[in-house]
């Protein structure tokens, strides 16, 4: 075993949901931000534009990750009177993954092995 | 004339019972005032006091802030939230006005799952950024509160008021006119202290109190109390002894 695959085996050594939930669903920082705001204020909705105000991003760089969200089943966008509006899927499974996620960050071993998988599926 | 108690000590008693079911009533005042408190104070009487599901509408102020907030006079938001009997929703004026006016929208849902009977906007200031023309703008208030109404929902409006002391501004007067009560909060300097007083402006359909009370931010929330005794002028924000209590009780 080489030493990319030493650590990519240790980088993985988490439950198996949130592993898939980092590397498929919040494989960005922009995303982790949005969950975790989201998180904090769980029945926010509200446009593209208001949203990056609140999370201090540019709208531009807001939207794409927004719609992968919405993709991933992690939010909902919904269309009200023209203005797409986005908020936390209802699903009961999701809030409980997002829950869980958030707890474990407030590991550092655990944000250090998300970073790493960020970082690589950025690459 | 069914009225909707806010719980608030002392308020009530001013309100002839409290404000009338499925009504508007704007609580204006500057910064500090305690709007935001008084607001959350309606809701969360209602669902513990009175068992009444509350809905909080903000438009700038994160709900994280609320939870907290409000958890410093001791209301667990989070866990009303997580029993059903409360949503704190973030989101702004155009898509509260759009929502409102659709069929089966994200509020409409929320209050008939819940069984929302009270509501708070925090705060109807930022309405007046959908329209400069401020008769849009009363249209638009107009058309809000009456969805509200639709609703079932008995609300309270918070209002910025841009003076500290002294002489209000002619502000956009449009929507005292089509709120149902009006209820004032002031700062009042007196001894080079500051004091806060509350007066009951109007009251569309019933009697009130006309007195102007002082009212404290305790830790339990806010607590109305007595009126001021001997003074004149409280509205200027710096009252002056009254003539006949200094004939009375000074002059002697």
């Amino acid at each position: 075993m080489n030493s990319d695959d030493f650590t990519a085996k240790l980088m993985s050594d988490m439950d198996a949901r949130l592993l898939d939930f980092v590397k498929t669903k919040v494989n960005s920082f922009i995303k982790w931000d949005l969950v975790r705001f989201f998180h904090e204020n769980p029945n926010t909705a509200d446009s593209v534009e208001n949203i990056a105000k609140y999370a201090g991003r540019n709208p531009v760089a807001v939207k794409p990750e927004l719609e992968e969200l919405v993709e991933t089943g992690v939010m909902v966008r919904q269309n009200i009177g023209g203005i797409p509006v986005y908020r936390l899927a209802d699903s009961a499974e999701m809030h409980q993954l997002i829950e869980d996620f958030i707890s474990a960050c407030e590991d550092r071993h655990f944000r250090v092995k998300a970073v790493y998988h960020i970082i690589r599926g950025m690459r | 004339m069914e009225r909707v108690k806010t719980g608030v000590p002392g308020l009530d008693e001013m309100l002839h019972g409290g404000f009338l079911r499925q009504t508007a009533n704007l609580v204006e005042g500057a910064t500090g005032t305690g709007k935001t408190t008084f607001g959350m104070q309606f809701i969360y009487n209602g669902i513990v006091l009175y068992n009444e599901p509350g809905l909080v509408l903000t438009f700038e102020e994160f709900p994280q802030q609320y939870y907290r907030d409000a958890e410093n006079f001791g209301w667990d938001f989070r866990r009303l939230e997580a029993q059903g009997k409360l949503k704190v929703i973030m989101t702004s004026p155009e898509v509260t006005k759009h929502d409102l006016e659709s069929v089966g929208g994200m509020i409409e849902t929320m209050v008939t799952e819940m069984g929302a009977r009270r509501l708070l906007v925090d705060s109807l200031s930022h309405f007046e950024r959908l329209a400069t023309d401020p008769v849009e703008l009363r249209e638009i208030q107009y058309k809000f509160i009456n969805a509200l109404k639709r609703e079932g929902l008995t609300s309270v409006l918070t209002r910025e008021s841009p003076t500290l002391f002294g002489q209000q501004e002619e502000s956009e007067a449009g929507v005292t006119f089509v709120a149902d009560s009006y209820v004032l909060l002031r700062y009042v300097e007196m001894e080079s202290a500051v004091h806060k007083a509350l007066l009951v402006l109007k009251l569309r359909g019933s009697d009130h109190a006309k007195d102007i009370r002082q009212f404290a931010i305790t830790p339990t929330g806010i607590e109305v109390q007595a009126r001021f005794e001997g003074r004149e002028g409280i509205m200027s924000g710096t009252p002056r002894m009254a003539d006949y209590f200094a004939r009375a009780f000074i002059d002697r």
